[in-house]
Protein backbone atom coordinates (compact mmCIF):
# COMPACT_ATOMS: atom_id res chain seq x y z
CA UNK A 1 0.00 0.00 0.00
CA UNK A 2 2.93 2.27 1.11
CA UNK A 3 3.83 1.70 -3.16
CA UNK A 4 0.32 2.48 -4.19
CA UNK A 5 0.46 5.83 -1.87
CA UNK A 6 3.73 6.50 -3.57
CA UNK A 7 2.90 6.52 -7.32
CA UNK A 8 -0.64 8.38 -6.56
CA UNK A 9 1.65 11.01 -5.36
CA UNK A 10 3.51 10.87 -8.18
CA UNK A 11 0.33 10.96 -10.62
CA UNK A 12 -0.61 14.04 -8.54
CA UNK A 13 2.66 15.66 -8.82
CA UNK A 14 3.47 14.60 -12.64
CA UNK A 15 0.07 15.45 -13.90
CA UNK A 16 0.95 19.31 -13.46
CA UNK A 17 3.36 20.34 -15.60
CA UNK A 18 2.05 17.46 -18.32
CA UNK A 19 -0.43 19.99 -17.90
CA UNK A 20 1.46 22.94 -18.41
CA UNK A 21 2.92 21.46 -21.68
CA UNK A 22 0.19 20.31 -23.72
CA UNK A 23 1.12 19.77 -26.94
CA UNK A 24 -2.25 19.76 -28.87
CA UNK A 25 -0.91 16.81 -31.35
CA UNK A 26 -1.26 14.25 -28.09
CA UNK A 27 -4.96 15.32 -27.43
CA UNK A 28 -7.59 13.29 -28.48
CA UNK A 29 -11.17 13.42 -29.93
CA UNK A 30 -12.42 16.72 -31.64
CA UNK A 31 -9.32 18.85 -29.12
CA UNK A 32 -6.67 17.35 -31.92
CA UNK A 33 -7.99 20.53 -33.56
CA UNK A 34 -7.16 22.56 -30.85
CA UNK A 35 -3.76 25.17 -31.97
CA UNK A 36 -2.19 26.45 -34.54
CA UNK A 37 -2.20 25.69 -38.65
CA UNK A 38 -1.26 27.10 -41.66
CA UNK A 39 -2.31 26.47 -45.27
CA UNK A 40 0.05 24.51 -47.56
CA UNK A 41 -0.19 23.93 -51.42
CA UNK A 42 0.29 20.36 -51.55
CA UNK A 43 0.55 20.11 -55.28
CA UNK A 44 3.32 22.54 -55.97
CA UNK A 45 0.31 24.84 -57.86
CA UNK A 46 2.82 27.53 -57.34
CA UNK A 47 -0.17 30.02 -55.73
CA UNK A 48 -3.53 29.05 -54.36
CA UNK A 49 -5.28 30.50 -57.30
CA UNK A 50 -3.19 27.99 -59.46
CA UNK A 51 -4.46 25.01 -56.39
CA UNK A 52 -7.49 26.13 -56.99
CA UNK A 53 -7.60 25.48 -60.91
CA UNK A 54 -6.90 21.80 -59.85
CA UNK A 55 -10.52 21.45 -58.09
CA UNK A 56 -13.63 20.21 -60.00
CA UNK A 57 -15.14 23.53 -61.61
CA UNK A 58 -18.65 23.82 -59.70
CA UNK A 59 -21.74 23.43 -62.15
CA UNK A 60 -24.00 26.21 -61.71
CA UNK A 61 -27.45 26.56 -62.69
CA UNK A 62 -28.50 29.09 -65.16
CA UNK A 63 -29.57 31.42 -62.10
CA UNK A 64 -26.20 30.52 -60.27
CA UNK A 65 -24.57 31.89 -63.08
CA UNK A 66 -26.90 34.85 -63.34
CA UNK A 67 -26.19 35.32 -59.88
CA UNK A 68 -22.53 35.16 -59.84
CA UNK A 69 -21.89 37.29 -63.28
CA UNK A 70 -23.95 39.78 -60.92
CA UNK A 71 -21.90 39.93 -58.09
CA UNK A 72 -18.44 39.65 -60.13
CA UNK A 73 -19.52 42.94 -61.47
CA UNK A 74 -20.20 44.50 -58.33
CA UNK A 75 -16.95 43.29 -57.03
CA UNK A 76 -15.01 45.12 -60.09
CA UNK A 77 -16.83 48.02 -59.33
CA UNK A 78 -13.98 50.86 -58.74
CA UNK A 79 -15.53 51.90 -55.12
CA UNK A 80 -16.87 50.01 -52.22
CA UNK A 81 -14.85 48.04 -49.18
CA UNK A 82 -11.44 46.92 -49.58
CA UNK A 83 -11.42 45.34 -52.53
CA UNK A 84 -8.14 43.69 -54.43
CA UNK A 85 -8.03 44.62 -58.49
CA UNK A 86 -6.80 40.56 -59.70
CA UNK A 87 -6.60 42.13 -63.15
CA UNK A 88 -3.48 41.43 -65.54
CA UNK A 89 -1.66 44.57 -65.62
CA UNK A 90 1.19 45.30 -68.14
CA UNK A 91 5.20 45.79 -67.07
CA UNK A 92 5.76 49.71 -65.89
CA UNK A 93 2.04 51.21 -65.51
CA UNK A 94 1.53 51.70 -61.97
CA UNK A 95 -1.71 50.73 -60.65
CA UNK A 96 -3.15 50.75 -56.72
CA UNK A 97 -3.21 47.05 -55.58
CA UNK A 98 -5.77 47.73 -52.68
CA UNK A 99 -8.06 50.97 -52.88
CA UNK A 100 -9.17 50.74 -49.83
CA UNK A 101 -7.45 48.82 -47.33
CA UNK A 102 -7.75 47.64 -43.73
CA UNK A 103 -11.73 48.09 -44.21
CA UNK A 104 -14.85 46.46 -43.42
CA UNK A 105 -14.43 44.16 -46.65
CA UNK A 106 -13.51 40.71 -47.70
CA UNK A 107 -11.46 40.16 -44.85
CA UNK A 108 -14.15 41.24 -42.08
CA UNK A 109 -16.35 38.70 -40.07
CA UNK A 110 -14.55 35.58 -40.13
CA UNK A 111 -14.76 35.31 -44.05
CA UNK A 112 -10.80 33.77 -44.05
CA UNK A 113 -12.74 31.70 -41.50
CA UNK A 114 -14.41 29.85 -44.77
CA UNK A 115 -11.85 30.56 -47.61
CA UNK A 116 -8.45 30.77 -45.44
CA UNK A 117 -5.60 32.27 -47.43
CA UNK A 118 -1.98 32.26 -46.57
CA UNK A 119 -2.17 33.47 -42.85
CA UNK A 120 -2.43 31.45 -40.16
CA UNK A 121 -5.82 29.70 -38.36
CA UNK A 122 -6.07 29.21 -35.01
CA UNK A 123 -8.62 27.09 -33.11
CA UNK A 124 -9.46 27.11 -28.94
CA UNK A 125 -11.91 23.94 -28.87
CA UNK A 126 -14.46 23.86 -25.97
CA UNK A 127 -17.08 21.28 -25.66
CA UNK A 128 -19.98 23.91 -26.19
CA UNK A 129 -18.36 26.08 -28.35
CA UNK A 130 -15.19 26.05 -31.43
CA UNK A 131 -13.26 28.61 -32.34
CA UNK A 132 -11.86 28.87 -35.17
CA UNK A 133 -9.80 32.63 -35.76
CA UNK A 134 -8.01 33.25 -38.96
CA UNK A 135 -5.06 35.16 -38.14
CA UNK A 136 -6.30 38.03 -40.75
CA UNK A 137 -9.43 39.42 -38.77
CA UNK A 138 -12.74 37.91 -37.65
CA UNK A 139 -13.40 34.75 -36.10
CA UNK A 140 -15.93 31.55 -36.57
CA UNK A 141 -18.27 30.77 -33.40
CA UNK A 142 -18.72 26.72 -33.67
CA UNK A 143 -21.62 25.78 -31.80
CA UNK A 144 -20.94 22.44 -30.43
CA UNK A 145 -24.31 22.36 -28.06
CA UNK A 146 -26.86 21.14 -29.95
CA UNK A 147 -28.18 24.61 -30.64
CA UNK A 148 -29.97 24.58 -34.22
CA UNK A 149 -29.60 27.33 -36.68
CA UNK A 150 -31.60 30.43 -36.37
CA UNK A 151 -34.47 31.69 -38.86
CA UNK A 152 -32.89 32.95 -42.01
CA UNK A 153 -35.92 35.25 -41.85
CA UNK A 154 -34.15 36.48 -38.90
CA UNK A 155 -30.85 36.76 -39.37
CA UNK A 156 -28.34 39.26 -40.47
CA UNK A 157 -26.22 37.69 -42.85
CA UNK A 158 -22.57 37.55 -41.73
CA UNK A 159 -19.09 36.49 -43.87
CA UNK A 160 -18.88 33.63 -41.72
CA UNK A 161 -22.36 32.65 -41.18
CA UNK A 162 -23.96 30.69 -38.93
CA UNK A 163 -22.91 27.27 -37.94
CA UNK A 164 -23.14 24.19 -35.51
CA UNK A 165 -20.98 21.42 -35.41
CA UNK A 166 -21.34 17.88 -34.22
CA UNK A 167 -19.19 14.48 -33.86
CA UNK A 168 -19.06 11.64 -37.02
CA UNK A 169 -16.53 9.06 -36.70
CA UNK A 170 -14.02 10.76 -35.03
CA UNK A 171 -13.97 13.86 -37.40
CA UNK A 172 -15.77 17.37 -37.07
CA UNK A 173 -18.59 18.48 -38.72
CA UNK A 174 -19.60 22.00 -39.78
CA UNK A 175 -23.10 22.80 -41.13
CA UNK A 176 -23.13 26.76 -41.90
CA UNK A 177 -26.06 28.91 -43.68
CA UNK A 178 -26.50 32.62 -43.25
CA UNK A 179 -23.69 33.61 -45.18
CA UNK A 180 -23.32 36.60 -47.12
CA UNK A 181 -23.48 36.70 -51.05
CA UNK A 182 -20.20 36.00 -52.29
CA UNK A 183 -17.45 33.48 -54.52
CA UNK A 184 -17.04 30.68 -53.66
CA UNK A 185 -13.72 28.47 -54.53
CA UNK A 186 -13.31 27.00 -57.82
CA UNK A 187 -15.92 29.15 -59.84
CA UNK A 188 -18.90 29.17 -57.35
CA UNK A 189 -21.32 31.30 -55.93
CA UNK A 190 -23.39 31.49 -52.34
CA UNK A 191 -26.21 33.36 -51.19
CA UNK A 192 -27.89 33.39 -47.75
CA UNK A 193 -29.83 29.73 -48.48
CA UNK A 194 -26.77 28.23 -49.57
CA UNK A 195 -25.50 25.08 -47.18
CA UNK A 196 -21.95 24.73 -46.19
CA UNK A 197 -21.24 21.08 -45.22
CA UNK A 198 -17.04 21.40 -43.69
CA UNK A 199 -15.21 18.11 -42.44
CA UNK A 200 -12.62 18.30 -40.52
CA UNK A 201 -9.90 15.37 -40.87
CA UNK A 202 -6.71 15.50 -38.30
CA UNK A 203 -4.43 12.97 -39.50
CA UNK A 204 -3.06 9.86 -36.94
CA UNK A 205 0.11 12.06 -35.73
CA UNK A 206 -1.99 15.51 -35.39
CA UNK A 207 0.44 17.38 -37.68
CA UNK A 208 -2.16 17.79 -40.90
CA UNK A 209 -5.67 18.61 -41.08
CA UNK A 210 -7.61 18.47 -44.20
CA UNK A 211 -11.47 20.54 -44.55
CA UNK A 212 -13.57 19.34 -46.99
CA UNK A 213 -16.10 21.27 -47.94
CA UNK A 214 -19.49 20.50 -50.04
CA UNK A 215 -21.33 23.55 -50.74
CA UNK A 216 -25.14 22.92 -51.75
CA UNK A 217 -27.96 24.90 -53.42
CA UNK A 218 -30.51 23.49 -55.07
CA UNK A 219 -31.23 27.51 -56.90
CA UNK A 220 -27.11 27.62 -57.55
CA UNK A 221 -25.71 24.45 -58.37
CA UNK A 222 -26.43 21.63 -60.76
CA UNK A 223 -24.96 18.71 -58.24
CA UNK A 224 -23.14 19.81 -54.58
CA UNK A 225 -19.66 21.52 -55.32
CA UNK A 226 -16.70 19.82 -53.56
CA UNK A 227 -13.29 20.35 -52.84
CA UNK A 228 -10.40 20.41 -49.88
CA UNK A 229 -7.93 22.28 -48.59
CA UNK A 230 -4.83 21.22 -46.63
CA UNK A 231 -3.16 22.37 -43.94
CA UNK A 232 -0.08 21.92 -41.44
CA UNK A 233 0.62 22.13 -37.84
CA UNK A 234 2.62 25.25 -36.73
CA UNK A 235 6.03 24.29 -34.74
CA UNK A 236 5.51 24.26 -30.77
CA UNK A 237 5.89 27.53 -29.64
CA UNK A 238 3.65 29.25 -32.42
CA UNK A 239 1.53 32.02 -31.40
CA UNK A 240 -1.04 34.12 -33.02
CA UNK A 241 0.37 37.53 -34.66
CA UNK A 242 -1.88 40.27 -34.58
CA UNK A 243 -2.31 41.90 -38.23
CA UNK A 244 -1.89 45.33 -37.73
CA UNK A 245 -3.28 47.03 -40.73
CA UNK A 246 -4.02 51.23 -40.38
CA UNK A 247 -6.25 52.42 -43.04
CA UNK A 248 -4.63 55.98 -42.26
CA UNK A 249 -1.21 54.95 -43.32
CA UNK A 250 -0.76 56.69 -47.12
CA UNK A 251 1.96 53.75 -47.40
CA UNK A 252 -1.12 51.43 -47.38
CA UNK A 253 -2.43 52.96 -50.62
CA UNK A 254 0.56 53.24 -52.46
CA UNK A 255 0.69 51.98 -56.09
CA UNK A 256 3.07 49.29 -56.96
CA UNK A 257 4.46 49.36 -60.57
CA UNK A 258 4.74 45.98 -62.16
CA UNK A 259 8.59 45.28 -63.56
CA UNK A 260 9.64 44.00 -66.26
CA UNK A 261 9.79 40.76 -67.39
CA UNK B 1 -6.68 -0.16 7.54
CA UNK B 2 -3.41 1.74 8.00
CA UNK B 3 -3.24 5.40 7.92
CA UNK B 4 -1.58 5.15 3.76
CA UNK B 5 -4.74 2.81 3.12
CA UNK B 6 -7.24 5.86 4.00
CA UNK B 7 -5.18 8.45 2.36
CA UNK B 8 -4.83 6.51 -0.50
CA UNK B 9 -9.02 5.78 -0.33
CA UNK B 10 -9.87 9.05 0.56
CA UNK B 11 -7.70 11.07 -2.33
CA UNK B 12 -8.95 8.55 -4.62
CA UNK B 13 -12.84 8.73 -3.58
CA UNK B 14 -11.92 12.67 -3.62
CA UNK B 15 -11.28 12.80 -7.01
CA UNK B 16 -13.46 10.24 -8.37
CA UNK B 17 -16.78 12.15 -6.52
CA UNK B 18 -15.79 15.56 -7.97
CA UNK B 19 -15.28 14.51 -11.22
CA UNK B 20 -18.50 13.00 -11.41
CA UNK B 21 -20.46 15.50 -9.27
CA UNK B 22 -19.43 18.17 -11.90
CA UNK B 23 -20.40 15.84 -14.85
CA UNK B 24 -23.55 15.06 -13.38
CA UNK B 25 -25.13 18.63 -11.79
CA UNK B 26 -23.60 20.25 -14.85
CA UNK B 27 -22.51 22.96 -12.22
CA UNK B 28 -19.72 24.96 -14.21
CA UNK B 29 -16.19 23.88 -13.14
CA UNK B 30 -14.27 26.01 -11.07
CA UNK B 31 -11.43 26.60 -13.33
CA UNK B 32 -13.61 26.51 -16.97
CA UNK B 33 -14.47 30.36 -17.71
CA UNK B 34 -15.99 29.85 -20.56
CA UNK B 35 -19.21 31.66 -21.47
CA UNK B 36 -20.96 34.69 -22.68
CA UNK B 37 -20.12 37.14 -20.13
CA UNK B 38 -21.71 41.32 -19.86
CA UNK B 39 -20.34 44.22 -18.06
CA UNK B 40 -22.74 46.33 -16.87
CA UNK B 41 -22.08 49.67 -15.27
CA UNK B 42 -22.14 48.57 -11.86
CA UNK B 43 -19.76 45.84 -12.69
CA UNK B 44 -16.63 48.06 -12.59
CA UNK B 45 -14.76 49.59 -9.26
CA UNK B 46 -11.60 51.21 -10.58
CA UNK B 47 -9.82 53.54 -8.23
CA UNK B 48 -8.03 56.06 -9.49
CA UNK B 49 -4.14 55.23 -10.73
CA UNK B 50 -1.36 56.54 -8.64
CA UNK B 51 1.02 58.12 -11.54
CA UNK B 52 4.92 59.04 -11.65
CA UNK B 53 5.10 62.93 -11.62
CA UNK B 54 6.72 62.77 -15.57
CA UNK B 55 3.25 61.55 -16.27
CA UNK B 56 1.51 65.13 -17.61
CA UNK B 57 -1.10 65.96 -18.25
CA UNK B 58 -0.20 66.71 -22.07
CA UNK B 59 1.20 63.34 -21.53
CA UNK B 60 -2.41 61.76 -20.96
CA UNK B 61 -4.20 63.67 -23.70
CA UNK B 62 -1.90 62.48 -26.60
CA UNK B 63 -2.60 58.89 -25.67
CA UNK B 64 -6.57 60.22 -25.58
CA UNK B 65 -6.15 61.47 -28.72
CA UNK B 66 -4.59 58.57 -30.13
CA UNK B 67 -6.63 56.07 -28.85
CA UNK B 68 -9.84 58.34 -30.68
CA UNK B 69 -7.81 57.96 -33.79
CA UNK B 70 -7.50 54.39 -32.88
CA UNK B 71 -11.07 53.54 -33.09
CA UNK B 72 -11.76 56.22 -35.92
CA UNK B 73 -9.83 53.99 -38.30
CA UNK B 74 -10.90 50.96 -36.56
CA UNK B 75 -7.84 49.72 -36.02
CA UNK B 76 -7.33 46.85 -33.55
CA UNK B 77 -8.03 48.29 -29.65
CA UNK B 78 -6.28 45.42 -27.48
CA UNK B 79 -5.61 45.73 -24.01
CA UNK B 80 -7.51 46.92 -21.96
CA UNK B 81 -10.20 47.95 -23.76
CA UNK B 82 -10.76 44.59 -25.13
CA UNK B 83 -11.99 43.57 -21.37
CA UNK B 84 -13.83 46.90 -21.04
CA UNK B 85 -16.75 45.79 -23.60
CA UNK B 86 -20.24 44.88 -23.50
CA UNK B 87 -20.40 40.94 -24.10
CA UNK B 88 -17.02 39.04 -24.49
CA UNK B 89 -17.15 36.05 -25.20
CA UNK B 90 -14.49 33.41 -23.41
CA UNK B 91 -13.58 29.75 -24.67
CA UNK B 92 -10.98 27.99 -22.62
CA UNK B 93 -9.66 25.31 -24.17
CA UNK B 94 -6.82 22.37 -23.54
CA UNK B 95 -4.04 24.70 -24.62
CA UNK B 96 -5.13 28.29 -25.11
CA UNK B 97 -8.32 30.81 -24.07
CA UNK B 98 -9.70 33.06 -26.34
CA UNK B 99 -11.52 36.26 -25.70
CA UNK B 100 -13.45 38.19 -27.88
CA UNK B 101 -15.40 40.82 -27.36
CA UNK B 102 -18.22 41.84 -29.83
CA UNK B 103 -16.76 45.01 -30.15
CA UNK B 104 -13.48 44.56 -32.50
CA UNK B 105 -12.65 42.11 -34.89
CA UNK B 106 -9.40 41.18 -33.07
CA UNK B 107 -9.34 38.64 -30.61
CA UNK B 108 -6.96 38.03 -27.48
CA UNK B 109 -5.40 34.84 -26.77
CA UNK B 110 -4.32 33.33 -23.42
CA UNK B 111 -1.73 30.43 -23.82
CA UNK B 112 -1.99 27.84 -20.92
CA UNK B 113 0.91 25.29 -21.84
CA UNK B 114 3.92 27.63 -22.69
CA UNK B 115 6.11 30.80 -21.59
CA UNK B 116 6.22 34.15 -22.74
CA UNK B 117 7.92 34.08 -26.27
CA UNK B 118 11.41 35.33 -26.18
CA UNK B 119 11.61 39.56 -26.62
CA UNK B 120 13.86 38.71 -29.39
CA UNK B 121 11.20 37.33 -31.68
CA UNK B 122 7.91 38.76 -30.13
CA UNK B 123 6.29 41.04 -32.30
CA UNK B 124 4.76 43.78 -29.97
CA UNK B 125 0.94 43.85 -30.03
CA UNK B 126 -1.70 45.53 -28.65
CA UNK B 127 -3.02 42.76 -26.43
CA UNK B 128 0.69 41.63 -25.79
CA UNK B 129 1.70 38.13 -24.67
CA UNK B 130 -0.55 36.55 -22.31
CA UNK B 131 0.35 33.06 -20.26
CA UNK B 132 -1.20 31.88 -17.67
CA UNK B 133 -1.59 29.33 -15.09
CA UNK B 134 -4.28 28.22 -12.26
CA UNK B 135 -3.24 29.00 -8.88
CA UNK B 136 -6.51 27.32 -6.69
CA UNK B 137 -9.65 28.27 -8.44
CA UNK B 138 -7.77 31.19 -9.55
CA UNK B 139 -6.80 31.60 -13.22
CA UNK B 140 -3.76 33.75 -13.04
CA UNK B 141 -2.72 35.71 -16.74
CA UNK B 142 0.65 37.21 -16.95
CA UNK B 143 0.89 39.36 -19.94
CA UNK B 144 3.56 41.60 -21.68
CA UNK B 145 4.72 42.34 -24.80
CA UNK B 146 2.32 45.45 -25.31
CA UNK B 147 3.18 47.76 -28.38
CA UNK B 148 3.20 51.43 -26.59
CA UNK B 149 1.20 52.95 -29.93
CA UNK B 150 -1.02 50.90 -31.46
CA UNK B 151 -4.62 50.54 -30.15
CA UNK B 152 -6.11 52.23 -27.24
CA UNK B 153 -3.57 52.61 -24.74
CA UNK B 154 -5.72 54.52 -21.76
CA UNK B 155 -5.99 52.23 -18.52
CA UNK B 156 -9.00 52.95 -16.26
CA UNK B 157 -7.93 54.82 -13.64
CA UNK B 158 -5.23 56.76 -15.42
CA UNK B 159 -1.87 56.40 -17.17
CA UNK B 160 -1.62 54.34 -20.22
CA UNK B 161 0.36 50.97 -21.65
CA UNK B 162 3.91 51.44 -22.92
CA UNK B 163 6.06 48.42 -24.06
CA UNK B 164 7.57 48.71 -20.56
CA UNK B 165 4.19 47.55 -19.23
CA UNK B 166 3.28 44.53 -17.33
CA UNK B 167 -0.45 43.25 -16.47
CA UNK B 168 -1.56 40.54 -14.23
CA UNK B 169 -5.29 39.30 -14.57
CA UNK B 170 -6.42 37.29 -11.45
CA UNK B 171 -10.17 35.84 -12.56
CA UNK B 172 -12.29 34.10 -10.65
CA UNK B 173 -15.96 32.54 -10.75
CA UNK B 174 -17.80 33.80 -7.86
CA UNK B 175 -21.41 33.29 -7.30
CA UNK B 176 -22.17 29.82 -8.32
CA UNK B 177 -20.08 30.57 -11.21
CA UNK B 178 -22.67 33.47 -12.68
CA UNK B 179 -20.58 35.82 -12.09
CA UNK B 180 -16.95 36.23 -13.04
CA UNK B 181 -14.47 38.43 -11.43
CA UNK B 182 -11.08 40.02 -13.03
CA UNK B 183 -8.38 41.76 -10.77
CA UNK B 184 -6.30 43.41 -13.25
CA UNK B 185 -2.90 44.95 -11.58
CA UNK B 186 -0.66 47.30 -13.78
CA UNK B 187 2.91 48.14 -13.55
CA UNK B 188 4.94 50.68 -15.50
CA UNK B 189 8.37 51.80 -14.35
CA UNK B 190 8.05 54.91 -16.35
CA UNK B 191 4.17 55.50 -15.55
CA UNK B 192 2.69 54.01 -12.12
CA UNK B 193 4.10 55.25 -8.88
CA UNK B 194 2.42 51.77 -7.52
CA UNK B 195 0.79 48.73 -9.00
CA UNK B 196 -2.18 49.82 -10.30
CA UNK B 197 -5.25 47.61 -9.51
CA UNK B 198 -8.93 47.91 -10.36
CA UNK B 199 -11.68 45.25 -10.65
CA UNK B 200 -14.58 44.32 -13.15
CA UNK B 201 -17.14 42.13 -12.86
CA UNK B 202 -19.09 40.16 -15.73
CA UNK B 203 -22.31 38.76 -15.46
CA UNK B 204 -23.23 35.65 -17.12
CA UNK B 205 -25.22 35.41 -20.17
CA UNK B 206 -27.47 32.57 -21.00
CA UNK B 207 -25.94 29.92 -22.64
CA UNK B 208 -27.58 30.53 -25.64
CA UNK B 209 -26.67 33.71 -26.26
CA UNK B 210 -25.81 34.53 -30.13
CA UNK B 211 -23.00 37.57 -30.31
CA UNK B 212 -23.43 39.49 -32.81
CA UNK B 213 -20.94 38.59 -35.69
CA UNK B 214 -18.05 41.26 -35.33
CA UNK B 215 -19.50 45.17 -36.23
CA UNK B 216 -18.85 46.46 -39.09
CA UNK B 217 -16.28 49.05 -38.76
CA UNK B 218 -15.37 51.01 -41.46
CA UNK B 219 -12.95 53.73 -42.01
CA UNK B 220 -14.49 55.34 -44.66
CA UNK B 221 -17.75 55.58 -43.68
CA UNK B 222 -17.21 59.69 -43.72
CA UNK B 223 -20.66 60.28 -41.90
CA UNK B 224 -18.26 58.43 -39.21
CA UNK B 225 -15.35 59.74 -39.55
CA UNK B 226 -16.81 63.56 -39.38
CA UNK B 227 -18.50 62.37 -35.98
CA UNK B 228 -15.21 61.15 -35.07
CA UNK B 229 -12.71 63.16 -35.98
CA UNK B 230 -9.29 62.66 -35.48
CA UNK B 231 -7.26 64.41 -33.19
CA UNK B 232 -4.44 62.71 -33.91
CA UNK B 233 -3.52 62.37 -37.80
CA UNK B 234 -1.37 59.51 -38.70
CA UNK B 235 2.43 59.75 -38.02
CA UNK B 236 5.25 57.52 -38.98
CA UNK B 237 7.18 55.25 -36.30
CA UNK B 238 10.61 56.16 -35.84
CA UNK B 239 12.83 52.61 -36.87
Amino acid sequence: MRNAAIVLLLMVVAAAPTMAQTKPESLTGVERLEGDWVRIDPNGSGDFGGLASTFTPASLTPQGNAAMEAGQRQAAAPRGPAFTENARHDPGVPYIVVSRPCGAGPFGGGALGINPDSGGIHFVVHKDEIIFAPERGGFRHIYMDGRKHPDLTRWTPTASGHSVGRMENGELVVDTIGITPGLVTAGGWRTVETRLTERFVVSPDGKHLTINYRWEDPALYQKPHEYHYEFDRLPAGSYALEYWCDASDPAEQESVTPPSQ
Amino acid sequence: MTILHRIVLIASALVITGAATAAQTGQPSPRDISGFWALFSDGKKVPPAKLLPRVTKAMLDLHARQDVHAIRWCNPIGLPMIMDSAAIDIRQGPTAIFMAPESSLVPRYVYLNRKHVSADIYDPSTSGDSVASWEGDTLVVDTIGFHPTHGVTSIPGGGFRTDKTHLVERYRLLQNGEVLSVQFTWTDPTVFSAPHTYEFRYRRLPATYEPVSTWPCDPYDQTRAEFLGDPAPFRAEKR
